[in-house]
């Protein structure tokens, strides 16, 4: 080799060396370690292992908070309660010379509260399977607890036996469906997780379409005053006050028409014609009688 | 400074000369090709030598509300017809739409015409809250005097007589609540509204979506009807909403027609429709209760299909301004038309008011039945 | 004389300089704009309309551009809109503690495979398994102290709100 080449070649290993160097710096530099501990729960305090010497920087950084706290290594780091509270990965990072870090996760806690969907919150009657209700499972701390739990719904209404249904969470979420019974009124559903944890809620049963329309009407100095015998449903619910009622009155070639509210399960109207007419009314897609009344003397 | 006050000076007289030319020259009736227009003159012309000049003259009055003037060049058919109830007949009562509106510019057609009495047809273009609204009517002139006057057979309206009229509405009421914000806990679901029909046409304007919608829910309803228009890559054209062609406040069971016009678009460009319905919970009244008397399709004097009919108040409360919706079925019972229209009118409690809205020629034949709704507008609800 | 050999092993050298030297920028190769895809097969008790299949798509990858902005510049702004309820509560907490302690958080290079597994009977709730995948960098006042390339597997649960599907839970799981 001659001296150029050689003295080119030594050029080039000490850049390598300054490389591999730096590299080695990092290694030799990762001598903290830290120990967490398996299996946290949500809400429970914990302590983290350190290794090494002096004083350093530790930072937490969870789903909910951060932390950042001067240590000593080579001592454990407490972590409160309050820190752990929520469940999910975390980032416990150690910084003196340089840094060292540990991802760990938090698992939540056992199940003390339940949010509770039912839909909807007005069902018509005797309606095939027109409630359903979503129950999720969380711990203390609003953290969506995912091992199965049982969840017990139960639903009855005023005067009736409850009826009740199991049903085992799928990541955190139970659910059912029913019919609506065939009385219109309130019906109470409940879910609950064993004796201590129950969630209620209250779905409308409402009268459904009118059934058996049937008016009756007379001549008034006013007008012909047409009004509905009282109008239920085919369950014999009354339908609700403000539903509204359509009449309409065939005058030859005029027609005339008021659509009125049900009051007190009544719906009535005035209606200007003197010659005969014929009065019909409609609800929804119930249809009533006839009426004929023949013409003003 | 020397220069910009000259400048400033300038601006001002020209801005001050183009508003008084702006201010005399208002309420110029425009005109029509074929028809004979108002005098455009701001000075006014006190020439009644024939009957287009003496309608001109009286409608300008009108338009400039001069009503002394006006009300002297009537030829009035009834003692019972003062000033006071002439100038109502113009400028509207009780809060109706007329209160509100300007007569913006008239048209005039001479119907026919002898040597003592003349007819003449008048398309009265008024502005209004409500947007521009065209009234057609035929004023009668008798030649008096070496003059010829306007007949005024305008009968005041009957006086509503004092009564009680018991206030026993349905009201709801809606309550938020101050609860947690625990979620399920407020579960209060908007109401249930569906679309029941939907029919896509063109018109001379453009696509025109049109058809009904139901509230199958217990409780009222604040509905709002929108539809988009896609292409044949799903991509959207336009959207629009019905704005106020529609009965927005829906009782439970109650049926609205809806309409949304979609301005120069053509039909043959759309491949879909999407319909949104959304409704939400409102505090409500079921009063009052309007009804739709005397309704009947007939041809008026120029050949327009036309819906004529009178409302009812049966309430105890005035209706300020009426809107008719009206829906028209085909044989099939299919929404072939929704039109609509604003009464000018107070509508008195007990009382009733005459209403008409057209549709189309092209529509016409294929009317085989209709429905009308009332929407309406209470200033003491306001 | 430098031979060509010679000159490209001196170039490999001061290129693993630069490198170990940390140099290189992760932000020069950030994609600020998450990829989102959604798998809805599974979904029950309902199925999942193609309407608000691609709503919850677009919104989800509205919401993870959002997050990533509120923690990156440690602003509560972006987190207005896509979170409600727990999701938001947890993340201003973040902000907030972020602040007071002068961290910041990157996540860069986002990939995120959503698979819907529960979508309520009437279309009120949705949960969602998401194996999010991104560059996850921690900075203390402007300095990395922890950067990896992380594959989270998050449990997502998702309402309607009234304009946009939002994130109601985010929870990071083991596995799913």
């Amino acid at each position: 080799m001659s001296s150029s080449t050689s003295t080119a070649w030594k050029g080039h290993k000490l850049i390598l060396a300054l490389a591999l160097g730096l590299l080695g710096s990092f290694a030799l530099a990762q001598d903290v370690t830290l120990q967490v501990p398996a299996g946290l729960i949500a809400g429970n305090a914990a302590t983290i292992g350190t290794n090494g010497s002096g004083s350093a920087t530790f930072y937490l950084v969870g789903p909910a908070a951060s932390i950042k706290r001067e240590v000593e290594l080579g001592r454990e780091i407490s972590l409160a309660a309050k820190d752990l509270q929520a469940a999910g990965r975390y980032v416990a990072v150690v910084c003196s010379s340089n840094c060292t870090s540990q991802v760990f996760f938090v698992a939540p806690g056992k199940p003390v509260d339940l949010s509770f969907i039912v839909h909807p919150s007005r069902a018509p009657v005797a309606e095939n399977e027109a409630i359903s209700g979503v129950a999720l499972t969380f711990d203390e701390f609003r953290n969506l607890v995912v091992t199965p739990s049982t969840v017990q719904f139960q639903w009855s209404t005023k005067g009736s036996n409850p009826m009740s249904r199991s049903s085992q969470t799928r990541e955190g979420i139970a659910w059912f469906r029913t019919s609506s019974g065939k009385t219109a009124g309130p019906l109470q559903i409940s879910a609950a997780i064993g004796n201590d944890v129950s969630t209620r809620r209250v779905v409308q049963q409402v009268a459904s379409i009118p059934c058996n329309l049937r008016i009756k009407g007379q001549r008034t100095a006013k007008g012909i005053l047409v009004e509905t015998e009282p109008i239920r449903d085919c369950s014999g619910n009354p339908v609700p006050d403000g539903t509204v009622v359509t009449f309409t009155a065939r005058d030859g070639a005029k027609m005339s028409t008021v659509d009125a509210p049900v009051k007190q399960d009544v719906a009535r109207a005035t209606i200007l014609a003197k010659g005969p007419v014929t009065i019909s009314a409609a609800s929804g897609v119930a249809m009533g009688n006839e009426l004929r009344l023949s013409g003003k003397e | 400074m020397k220069r910009t006050l000259p400048i400033v000076i300038a601006i001002a007289t020209v801005t001050v000369f183009l508003m008084f030319v702006g201010l005399t020259s208002v309420g110029q009736s425009r005109g029509t090709v074929g028809i004979n227009s108002g005098g455009a003159l701001p000075g006014f012309s006190s020439d009644t030598s024939t009957p287009e000049k003496a309608l001109n003259n009286f409608l300008l009055d009108v338009q400039k509300r001069n009503w002394g003037r006006a009300f002297a060049n009537t030829d009035r058919t009834s003692d019972a017809i003062n000033e006071q109830s002439f100038i109502q007949d113009w400028v509207g009562s009780s809060g109706g739409l007329r209160s509100f509106s300007a007569l913006e510019h008239f048209d005039t057609r001479p119907l026919h015409a002898t040597d003592s009495e003349a007819q003449i047809r008048v398309h009265l273009h008024w502005t209004t809250p409500v947007g521009p609204v065209e009234d057609v009517r035929d004023f009668r002139l008798r030649h008096h005097d070496d003059s010829w006057k306007v007949v005024w057979d305008e009968t005041p309206r009957p006086n509503v007589p004092a009564q009680i009229v018991p206030v026993n509405y349905l009201r709801w009421d809606l309550v938020t609540g101050n609860g947690s914000d625990e979620w399920g806990a407020h579960n209060v679901d908007a109401p249930h509204v569906r679309i029941v029909s939907m029919n896509a046409v063109d018109s001379s304007e453009g696509v025109v979506i049109m058809g009904e919608v139901v509230n199958e829910d217990t409780v009222p309803a604040f509905v709002n009807v929108n539809a988009i228009l896609l292409n044949g890559n799903g991509g959207t054209i336009d959207d629009e909403s019905s704005f106020d062609k529609i009965l927005h406040v829906l009782l439970p069971k109650q049926v609205s027609p809806y309409r949304v016009d979609f301005p120069h678009i053509s039909l043959s460009k759309i491949k879909n429709v999407r319909m949104d319905v959304k409704a939400t919970l409102v505090p409500a009244s079921s009063d009052p209760v309007i009804g739709v008397m005397n309704q009947k399709l007939e041809t008026d004097a120029q050949g327009h299909t036309v819906l004529h009919g009178e409302l009812m108040n049966e309430s105890g409360e005035t209706v300020n301004i009426p809107h008719v919706i009206a829906s028209f079925y085909d044989n099939s019972g299919k929404v072939v038309w929704v039109s609509d229209g604003y009464v000018e009118k107070a509508l008195l409690p007990q009382s009733t008011e005459a209403f008409a809205v057209e549709i189309p020629q092209s529509v016409a034949g294929k009317v085989q039945n209709f429905h009308v709704v009332v929407n309406q507008y209470s200033l003491e609800r306001s | 004389m430098q031979t060509r050999f010679h000159k490209r092993v001196e170039f490999a050298a001061l290129l693993l300089t630069l490198i170990a030297g940390g140099f290189w920028h992760p932000a020069l190769a950030a994609d600020s704009s998450p990829g989102v895809t959604l798998n809805v097969s599974k979904a029950n008790p309902r199925q999942v309309e193609p309407l608000t299949e691609s709503a919850i798509l677009r919104d989800y990858k509205f919401a993870w551009g959002s997050l990533g902005a509120a923690l990156q510049s440690n602003s509560l702004a972006p987190l207005n809109g896509p979170f409600v309820g727990e999701a938001a509560s947890h993340l201003a907490a973040e902000v907030k503690t972020q602040q007071q302690n002068d961290l910041t958080l990157r996540y860069a290079n986002q990939r995120h495979k959503l698979e819907a597994v529960f979508y309520s009977p009437e279309g009120d709730i949705a949960e969602l398994h998401d194996t999010a995948e991104y560059d996850f960098e921690i900075l203390a006042g402007g300095k990395s102290i922890h950067s990896e390339h992380a594959v989270v597997h998050y449990i997502v649960l998702m309402t309607p709100g009234a304009d946009r599907w939002v994130i109601r839970h985010l929870q990071a799981v083991p596995q799913f």
